[in-house]
């Protein structure tokens, strides 16, 4: 158990070497996120528009679609120069390249949307202080619902010729579950509802994430080999 | 042993054996198979059908403690690029478990000459460079079979000859090595075991004691002529 949690350990630690020197994935993700919601925010009219109405929906459409530039990155890294054979001659279990690369994943798109968070408050005028520990929990949830199975999904993306389209194709349609709980809860909270009359939708987003991670488990194996 | 990608038979019955300590070299011409037969050794990839075993673990069952007796070279690197070869070797070593990781990438850098190196990107290394990092890499974990896959591929005559002296230094430490190439002088100087793999099937193996090298030269240079007249290069 403690060479597992070693492995996924050394994962994590070599993906944040590398984003340390290259910084390309966090950069490229917030100033994409960034430009999602400025052109929203030029676009929409928010003198007629409340923002707490349309402002979930576009929070989440710069996570989502930012974040997935950071899930093709994470496979393309391994791709590179045969790394991910490397990793399949290391005695590790499938699993523990699955779980490294997941919560490198995690971590960084939760860094981009901690950047992000301030920004949407600013542009849309909106509190986001009076709620933050539950909108923490709601962006925790659908981050790590989008992580779990995007990083599945650019695992087997990422040995097509058109995996940029083939992992937004093959992502979006199965998240919308996810993607319907957390923007459902985001509106809900910045209405002032508390995070406990929610439960309903904390239970389908955390069973979906459960569902996700499951279903990578035992399938990475098949995924990762040749 | 047979692997098949659809029609194509890249391995077609392939049977072997070879004992601690022994060093086969695979010839063949491009296409006949040798990646993919070091990657079945390797448990990279799944025979289609049939056997084999290496270090006494069957490569089908896929089991990680099979991956701490072998080592691989192959024709990429699998390093990362903008790690420095600390980095790299230390990661690889704890992924292997190694206790104490620095002190194993440390070693296997000064062994393959890299020392001065060792806190330089990778990406600003040369081909020949990159294979002995590539070296150092396989033999982090001091694995008792080594496969090699076209390891001379690139390097020009200085890093042949220390990559040849470091493979007989490995030999001499009773390391097996299954090694493909195209350099048949390389190849023939190293090796127990001389095999010729053409279409997915072995049309040679011999002990090195039994091969006239003339004859042998010959059936290589015929195989690849065949090889090249059935892919259609050079056909009138």
């Amino acid at each position: 158990m403690n060479l597992y949690l070693n492995q996924i350990a050394a994962i994590v630690w070599k993906d944040f070497v590398t984003e340390l020197k290259t910084r390309e994935l966090l950069s490229a993700m917030f100033i994409f996120a960034l430009l999602v919601i400025l052109i929203f925010i030029f676009s929409i009219n928010l003198s007629i528009v409340k923002a707490s109405e349309v402002g979930p929906g576009i929070l989440w459409v710069a996570f989502l679609f930012a974040g997935t530039i950071g899930l093709n990155r994470s496979f393309m890294l391994e791709k590179e120069n045969g790394c991910l054979m490397g990793l399949m001659l290391v005695p590790a279990d499938r699993t523990a390249i699955y779980f490294g690369k997941l919560i490198s994943n995690l971590i960084f798109l939760s860094i981009m949307e901690l950047f992000i968070l301030p920004l949407f408050m600013i542009f849309f005028n909106i509190d986001l202080l009076e709620h933050l520990g539950s909108l923490l929990v709601v962006v925790f949830l659908g981050t790590l619902g989008f992580c779990a199975l995007g990083t599945l999904l650019s695992s087997l993306s990422s040995n097509l010729k058109t995996r940029e389209i083939m992992l937004p194709i093959l992502l979006y349609p199965l998240l919308i579950p996810i993607v319907i709980g957390v923007v459902r809860m985001t509106g809900q909270l910045l209405e002032g509802v508390p995070l406990l009359n929610m439960m309903k939708w904390i239970g389908l987003t955390a069973s979906f994430d459960i569902i996700y991670i499951g279903v990578s488990i035992m399938t990475i194996d098949h995924i990762l080999e040749e | 042993m047979r692997k098949a990608f659809g029609v194509l038979k890249a391995v077609d019955g392939i049977d072997f054996e070879l004992k601690q300590g022994e060093f086969l070299t695979v010839f063949g011409p491009n296409g006949a198979g040798k990646t993919t037969l070091i990657k079945i050794l390797s448990g990279l990839t799944q025979p289609t059908s049939g056997a084999a075993k290496v270090a006494g673990f069957d490569v089908t069952e896929g089991n990680p403690e099979m991956r701490k007796e072998i080592g691989v070279i192959s024709h990429s690197t699998a390093l990362y690029a903008d790690l420095t070869p600390l980095e790299n070797l230390m990661f690889f070593a704890r992924m292997h478990g190694l206790s104490q990781p620095e002190d194993h990438a440390l070693k296997v850098i000064d062994e393959v000459g890299l020392s001065q190196r060792r806190n330089d990107r990778v990406r600003t290394f040369s081909r020949g460079m990159l294979q002995r990092l590539s070296i150092a890499r396989a033999i982090l974990h001091d694995p008792k079979i080594l496969f090699l896959d076209e390891p001379f591929t690139g390097l020009d005559l200085h890093a042949s000859n220390v990559l040849k002296e470091y493979l007989k230094r490995l030999h001499d430490r009773q390391r097996t090595i299954v090694m493909t190439t195209h350099d048949i002088s390389c190849g023939l100087e190293m090796c127990n075991k001389v095999a010729l793999q053409v279409r997915g099937k072995f049309a040679f193996l011999e002990n090195i004691e039994d091969v006239d090298r003339d004859q042998f030269e010959s059936l290589y240079f015929d195989a690849v002529r065949d090889n090249q007249f059935v892919m259609g290069i050079g056909a009138n």
